[in-house]
């Protein structure tokens, strides 16, 4: 008797929950044929890394025809920057990303500079490079890790763990913080180096290249991911270029499309790296771009490391942060892609808008291109490696 | 390719309503009507093939919605923005979904951000907000919410 | 005492003379002889339970320190020393957790489904050799036995998918009803190289064919090997854990199951472990047999020997996709055994 009233209320309640709910519905149910099934992936999804819905429409396990829900974490940074100060904003920005916080800084950053019209001290750029270099590696290292787990791979996760932990140190004795880590200033960086940073930093790319292979010869190279991956989620030239997929998901289809390079900021065009590429554009080039792409960022390391000069790390900018009307975008290479901030200034403390251009956002909007035809298998194994991060689809 | 020699291009096809540099960068305001025109002209013409964003501004002064496209070329490394001016009672714009199909996402977000409508978009469905919640990225939209916590 | 020193060194009397012996005294007493049966029964029975349980308690606990030794990890090491004592609480946990049944559920299937998995996993038992004479019932047909009981598997798997009511279920129960089916074929094969060269299919005698370190794996080394991959994606284990897809499926046809039920499936896998490698180890490893120690030491040592190639794979790949899956089996496991099965039988006539 208990039992029954217990459902029974769960009845009420969950009658009660969804009278307030809006649920979208893409596909038309009574126009799916009898084969055809509808499978919502998400919100709550072990692959979807976070409050992402897909909504398949499958026939057995192949993927008929795919919808994106997003907005599930939908929190109007934009609105609330609009209400913020300048230099209040900076933390918001490591909140879109929480993986690669750096670039992202460094994106906003740059845009107020470039809006004041402020130049930045060289030992405080080659601050910031290194940074954002440890950061792409700490943020594909995760990646690297996540995908583990998407395909099946229980083990990569915790050999990738051993040296995230490494750069998250290192991070951590720069900035303080080890995931947001809001460390830099209008007009340079925050604090100098710390003591002993370049030793660890040293020791790193002494045994990080070796790591990298062995990331390799566990994950990428395995007989069975290079089954499942190789061919599969095909994304063309063109067709990312139309959807506007920036970074290693772009440069994975045979675009050496790299704002380091194309664009240079910073002083990114003094260092000496490549731009890797894949050939196919198929899920198992895009994996490859991220791991090729951490050799470089070593390479980038080294050079700064050993090209670093004395000097100050801040320079002279206005106690109060007020910059001349006018517009500006600026767009850093961040571990995803390009992610970039317009700024309108109306010549108060405030922005008078902004808006974060923000790479997963467009990359999310390639899915449906490149997973109908595949299996439930492959898009999750599509969808890891277009390495999304939902805060800032839904910013 | 500088800032005058883009303006010239796109002057002599299409009708530029008016043109600033910011920052270096050539500001173009069109007319509503010849959007898809002069996007698909810097797309195929002028290999603008980068669609960064669009987005929206709200300018209550002026009574005007103001649509931002953002173009970048990675071939020349030229940045442009294409600018609209709506009305901010009826905003209405044709989509340019067909030529950068990235525009679908961004332009879906800035309808339900801003309480526009893009005609002929192929999706219409709210992309981050639920319903019930109105162009929250105007600027006379307040939230209850947004009052400051009292102090302690 | 006399007991224990039977059925550990005595390897030379079976079990089946100690039974007579006990007759002998029974039939003393004047009670009647069917009573004595039962009771040994009653006692085989709890033997088994008893060894299936405490192995599948000491099984999950190998299997994560094992898992954490290759992942650079220290493991469970706070419930008891050295983390004994973890899957005891975990036990415990699940035991007391309330059990919930969603809504929609087909009630029989869902309910009926986790006694599916686990019944025949636990009637395998009875024709494992543990050691010399010590199987609990030697059939003559001990390893027929055995694939006509785990085949009955899949059926509790598929009713676990369809009475979930849950599309990820489902298609979990499909994918291992595929799957089983499949892999069984080549299983079989393999099977039945072995029972060509022992010429029995009782499991006494497939180990006596490999007295004397003639052992199976040498001739069959292919087999083995065939064994091995055939064998883990029987139990659906990774890489081919595809009915409970973590990534893909969220926990494929055990999505909705709780407590006991879950514990049921959970200790059903780990059980199912043991029990091919024991199969392995009796069909291939020659059985109890070994020098210095008991042999049921020595059938422990060689069945952990195979645990632990199970789940080193396991710990290794990631997993593989389900067209794949059965493009394996179909295309080089059926061959590959088949042709293995011609050989041997071409050998074996011929020498």
């Amino acid at each position: 008797m208990k039992a029954k009233k217990v459902v029974k209320d769960q009845k009420t309640n969950k009658k009660e929950k969804t009278e307030n709910m809006t649920i979208k519905a893409p596909f038309e149910l009574e126009k799916l044929s009898n084969d055809e099934y509808i499978l919502n992936m998400g919100p709550q999804h072990p692959s979807t890394h976070g409050v992402l819905r897909i909504i398949l429409k499958l026939d057995g396990e192949v993927v008929k025809d795919l919808y994106a829900d997003v907005g599930y974490i939908h929190s109007s940074v934009e609105k609330m920057c609009e209400n913020k100060k300048y230099e209040m904003i900076m933390p918001y920005t490591d909140r879109l990303d929480y993986l690669s916080a750096v670039n992202y800084n460094w994106a906003y950053a740059l845009a107020v500079e470039k809006l004041m019209g402020i130049t930045i001290p060289e030992r405080a750029e080659y601050i910031r490079v290194m940074l954002a270099e440890l950061n792409r590696i700490m943020s594909h290292l995760l990646w690297y890790s996540a995908y583990g787990m998407d395909v099946g791979a229980l083990t990569p996760i915790m050999y990738a763990f051993r040296e995230r932990e490494e750069v998250i140190d290192m991070i951590e004795g720069m900035t303080g913080g080890r995931l947001t880590h809001n460390a830099f200033r209008f007009g340079g960086f925050k604090n100098d180096l710390q003591k002993g940073f370049m030793d660890s930093l040293k020791k790193f790319i002494g045994h990080f290249n070796d790591k990298i292979d062995e990331y390799e010869a566990l994950l990428i190279n395995n007989v069975i991911l290079t089954a499942r991956t190789k061919g599969v989620g095909i994304l063309s030239k063109e067709t990312a270029m139309s959807y506007g997929v920036t970074g290693p998901s772009l440069r994975g289809s045979d675009c050496a499309i790299d704002l380091r390079k194309t664009a240079p900021y910073s002083i990114y065009d003094k260092f000496d790296f490549k731009v890797c590429t894949g050939k196919n554009g198929d899920t198992w080039d895009r994996l490859k771009v991220r791991m090729d792409e951490m050799r470089e960022s070593t390479k980038i390391l080294k050079q700064a490391m050993e090209g670093i000069p004395a000097g100050d790390i801040m320079a002279k900018v206005p106690k109060i942060i007020k910059p001349a009307p006018g517009e500006v975008y600026t767009k850093v290479e961040s571990a995803r892609g390009e992610f970039g901030v317009y700024i309108i200034s109306d010549g108060t403390d405030k922005p008078y808008r902004i808006k974060f251009r923000s790479p997963s956002f467009s990359n999310l909007s390639v899915l449906k291109e490149i997973a109908i035809g595949s299996k439930i298998a492959d898009v999750v194994a599509i969808m890891g490696s277009l390495d999304l991060v939902i805060p800032e689809i839904d910013r | 390719m500088n800032f005058t020699e883009i303006l010239d291009k796109l002057k002599a096809g299409h009708e530029v309503l008016e043109s600033k540099e910011d920052l270096g960068v050539l500001n173009a305001w069109v007319a509503p009507k010849k959007i898809r025109d002069v996007i698909g002209f810097l797309k195929d013409d002028m290999h603008f093939n980068q669609l960064s964003f669009v987005t929206a501004v709200d300018l209550p002064i002026t009574n005007n919605i103001e649509v931002v496209y953002r173009l970048f070329s990675y071939e020349t490394k030229d940045n442009v923005v294409i600018k609209v001016k709506l009305d901010r009672v009826k905003p209405e714009i044709e989509t340019i979904t067909g030529i950068f199909a990235t525009a679908n996402w961004h332009e879906r977000e800035t309808a339900e951000m801003f309480g526009m409508k893009f005609i002929n978009h192929p999706d219409p469905n709210k992309l981050l907000l639920p319903d019930g919640i109105e162009a929250p990225l105007r600027k006379d939209f307040t939230c209850a919410d947004m009052v400051p916590l009292p102090k302690a | 005492m006399e007991l224990i020193k039977e059925l550990f060194y005595n390897s030379g009397k079976p079990l089946g003379e100690l039974y007579t012996w006990a007759h002998g005294i029974w039939a003393g007493w004047g009670a009647p002889p069917f009573l004595l049966d039962l009771i040994f029964q009653i006692i085989i029975g709890v033997a088994v339970a008893l060894v299936v349980v405490l192995n599948a308690l000491w099984i999950i606990y190998y299997d994560r320190k094992l898992s954490a030794l290759m992942q650079i990890r220290k493991g469970p090491n706070r419930v008891g020393p050295l983390g004994l004592l973890q899957t005891i609480a975990d036990t415990v946990k699940l035991m007391i957790k309330e059990d919930i049944n969603p809504k929609a559920i087909d009630v029989l299937s869902f309910w009926v489904a986790p006694l599916i998995i686990f019944v025949p996993t636990f009637a395998v038992f009875l024709v494992l050799p543990f050691g010399k004479g010590l199987i609990p019932a030697d059939l003559n047909i001990g390893i027929l036995y055995v694939i006509a009981i785990t085949g009955l598997t899949v059926i509790g798997i598929l009713a676990a998918g369809w009475g979930s009511n849950n599309k990820y279920s489902l298609i979990g129960g499909l994918r291992s009803a595929a799957q089983i089916v499949s892999y069984e074929i080549p299983m079989m094969l393999v099977i039945l190289s072995v029972v060509l060269l022992s010429g029995s299919m009782k499991m006494s005698d497939i180990v006596a064919a490999q007295a004397n370190y003639k052992w199976f794996v040498i001739p069959q080394i292919i087999g083995f090997i065939v064994f091995l991959i055939v064998g883990n994606a029987e139990i659906n284990r990774a890489p081919f854990d595809l009915p409970e897809a973590e990534s893909e499926l969220v926990a494929g046809f055990n999505t909705e199951y709780s407590a006991m039920k879950f514990a049921f499936f959970y200790l059903a896998e780990y059980t199912n472990l043991f029990l091919t490698s024991a199969i392995g180890a009796t069909l291939f490893l020659g059985g109890w047999e070994g020098p210095f120690l008991p042999p049921i030491v020595w059938f422990f040592i060689k069945t952990y020997f195979v645990v632990t190639i199970l789940m080193w794979i396991r710990w290794t790949f990631p997993r593989i996709r389900v067209d794949h899956l059965m493009e394996f089996s179909w295309k080089y496991m059926l061959p590959i055994a088949l042709l293995n099965l011609v050989i041997t039988a071409i050998v074996i006539k011929l020498v």
